[in-house]
């Protein structure tokens, strides 16, 4: 599995700008979009708190949210795999001593490391400089929660590219999904400010250790309970997952036609 | 030993067939017309260990279809199969070490690493000591010529670079079971000698049980000690590739130059003819047939020149799966 992490850093350091504009560039704007929106709010109603936190805690929240949020959701793996079961590109990968889930889970991983590393200097300097509420003694523990709960979002990919052993091609459904879970996760907005009962459900569900909890930790919105809650959340989420992940795959291979070779 | 078993092995795939034009597309959203083709007809075949067989069928006889079966990478419909006492869709970790399949048209590597990269990944997937797989890229860049490419991304690599890197990729672990897909399709000339003549090299030091298939015949005369020919899923010729090649120059192909064309229609030894006013003459036929040909030729006119070739290998077989197609609708079997 290190080998394929380290697979995962060698290809991004191959593109450079590529690393550069997926690290920096997007995160950054993603941020100053929720930031603009935030301050747009709180500046035409003219509140000086929401739901008992201040501007400067939303846009704190926003602003990590939206780098969290690019670490803690699968695209470009999720795609690669869904296109490597279509183009048949997982052959390489099926012939050899390695599962499926293994080698992508490593690289996804390794990936995710290497942008963490990159991505997330930018909001602790920022946090610094412009002084918004932030406790980086709490930033291991969120990371921690974030990587934790990252299994389970490659679980849902493993299941979506299983799909591809049916209908060929299934890129939309990683669009609907990431767009779902834009509000499922937080990162839209933080999640308590959810009228009841939907926000006692978004909370519970495991998709809130992606963004809501590991935000709202780090920024001081929520105490640490909400750390412990979503280890457990993603727990019951995996051990809910994997037999399904499980059997679609199993059930996908037996009708695998080793596509194109 | 046995090194490869199967019995009744068989694979249909399902295919949607969908009909020209805007409206049958749109037609196809709710109702698709699935048919099921058999890509490999029950197969039972027996591999002994060392044994190098070369795989020679036409596009879509199920040479592909075999070794994919044979890998692990497809499931069977029916029937089974063991590859070194393993079934091979069980994909379990100690079969996968032992075996390799290289896909001539599909890149097992990584297309944005060098090869260098690729073969220290491919180490530690397949639990090869880093430094005896060094040696043995080493070893094997050196016999392939192409040492100087090893630090090179692949996507920039030319074909028959990429393939010598795919080779080497597929032989570091030593696998003890080879499977070989077209590995010079595409190559040219030059490429393709130097392949053919490292492969040989290869088993002949290692003697892997390998399966080959190519459309070159050079590689599976040169290479292969046994004769897989499969048509339209179907083995229709197992044999050595001693006895087939044997057969083959059995035959041979006459020509002629007359100088007094006939008058009418001649019969030429029972079986050919020379026609009227024909200034000429090309036969394939078997070599025992010759002289009595000519007997029969000179009986008519004098003969200004005679040429006898022997049949290309690549003749005889392409004329046998002719002959296969052909003959399997009247259900008979063909003869070399």
């Amino acid at each position: 599995m290190f080998g394929c992490a380290r697979l995962a850093a060698l290809q991004q350091f191959e593109y450079r700008f590529n690393l550069f504009a997926d690290t920096i560039i997007q995160p950054l704007i993603v941020g100053l979009v929720e930031i603009t929106l935030w301050y747009a709010f709180f500046k035409t109603t003219g509140q000086g708190t929401l739901a008992g936190f201040d501007q400067a805690s939303y846009i704190s929240y926003a602003f990590w949210a939206a780098f969290i949020s690019r670490i803690s959701t699968s695209w470009m793996y999720e795609m690669m795999m869904i296109e490597d079961v279509s183009s048949g590109t997982i052959n390489s990968v099926l012939v050899r001593p390695i599962s499926f889930f293994e080698y992508y889970l490593g690289q996804f991983m390794g990936y995710k490391v290497l942008t963490t590393a990159i991505s997330l200097v930018i909001p602790v300097v920022v946090c610094h400089v412009v002084d918004l509420p932030i406790n980086l003694a709490r930033l291991p523990l969120s990371l921690a929660l974030v990587f934790y709960y990252l299994i389970f979002v490659h679980m849902l990919s493993v299941i979506i590219a299983s799909l591809g052993f049916f209908f060929t091609r299934v890129h939309h459904l990683t669009v609907a999904k990431n767009i779902s879970l834009w509000m499922l996760t937080g990162e839209f907005f933080p999640l308590d400010l959810a009228p009841e009962p939907y926000r006692t459900l978004l909370e519970a569900l495991p998709f809130s250790s992606g963004v809501y909890r590991p935000v709202g930790y780090v920024t001081e919105r929520l105490p640490i309970s909400t750390i412990t809650e979503g280890f457990l959340s993603v727990t019951v989420g995996i051990v809910v997952l994997a037999p399904i992940s499980v059997i679609l795959w199993s059930a996908g291979r037996k009708r695998y036609s080793g596509t194109g070779a | 030993m046995v090194n490869i078993e199967t019995s009744g092995l068989t694979r249909t795939y399902e295919t949607y067939k969908k009909p020209e034009g805007l409206l049958k597309s749109i037609e196809g959203l709710w109702a698709r017309k699935v048919e099921h083709k058999v890509a490999l007809h029950p197969t039972t075949l027996r591999i002994e260990s060392g044994q190098i067989v070369g795989l020679v069928g036409s596009n879509g006889a199920g040479k592909t279809t075999l070794l994919k079966l044979l890998s692990g990478l497809i499931h069977p419909s029916s029937g089974s199969a063991k590859v070194l006492g393993y079934e091979p869709t069980s994909r379990s970790p100690d079969f996968l070490k032992r075996i390799s399949i290289l896909l001539g048209q599909k890149n097992q590597l990584w297309w944005d690493l060098p090869p260098a990269d690729s073969f220290d990944l491919l180490a530690r997937i397949y639990e090869v000591d880093r430094k005896v797989a060094r040696e043995r890229v080493a070893e094997l860049t050196t016999l392939l010529q192409c040492t100087e490419q090893l630090h090179v991304q692949l996507r920039r690599l030319s074909l028959g670079e990429r393939m010598k890197m795919e080779i080497i990729g597929s032989l570091l672990h030593q696998p003890e079971v080879m499977f070989l897909d077209e590995p010079t399709i595409g190559l040219d000339i030059v490429a393709q000698t130097t392949i053919r003549e490292f492969l040989i090299r290869y088993v002949r030091e290692r003697r892997p049980t390998l399966i080959l298939t190519s459309h070159y015949m050079d590689d599976i005369s040169l290479l292969a000690d046994r004769l897989l020919l499969i048509s339209q899923g179907n083995i229709v010729y197992d044999g050595s590739v001693d006895e087939f090649t044997a057969r083959s120059e059995a035959r041979q192909t006459l020509s002629l130059k007359i100088l007094n064309p006939p008058a009418q229609d001649v019969s030429l030894a029972g079986h050919y003819d020379l026609a009227a006013g024909a200034t000429g003459l090309k036969v394939e036929l078997p070599a025992n047939a010759i002289a009595e040909v000519l007997q029969s030729v000179m009986a008519v006119s004098s003969v200004q020149e005679i040429k006898i070739e022997e049949v290309e290998f690549e003749d005889v077989i392409r004329k046998f799966l002719e002959q296969d197609v052909r003959m399997r609708s009247s259900s008979r079997a063909p003869t070399v």
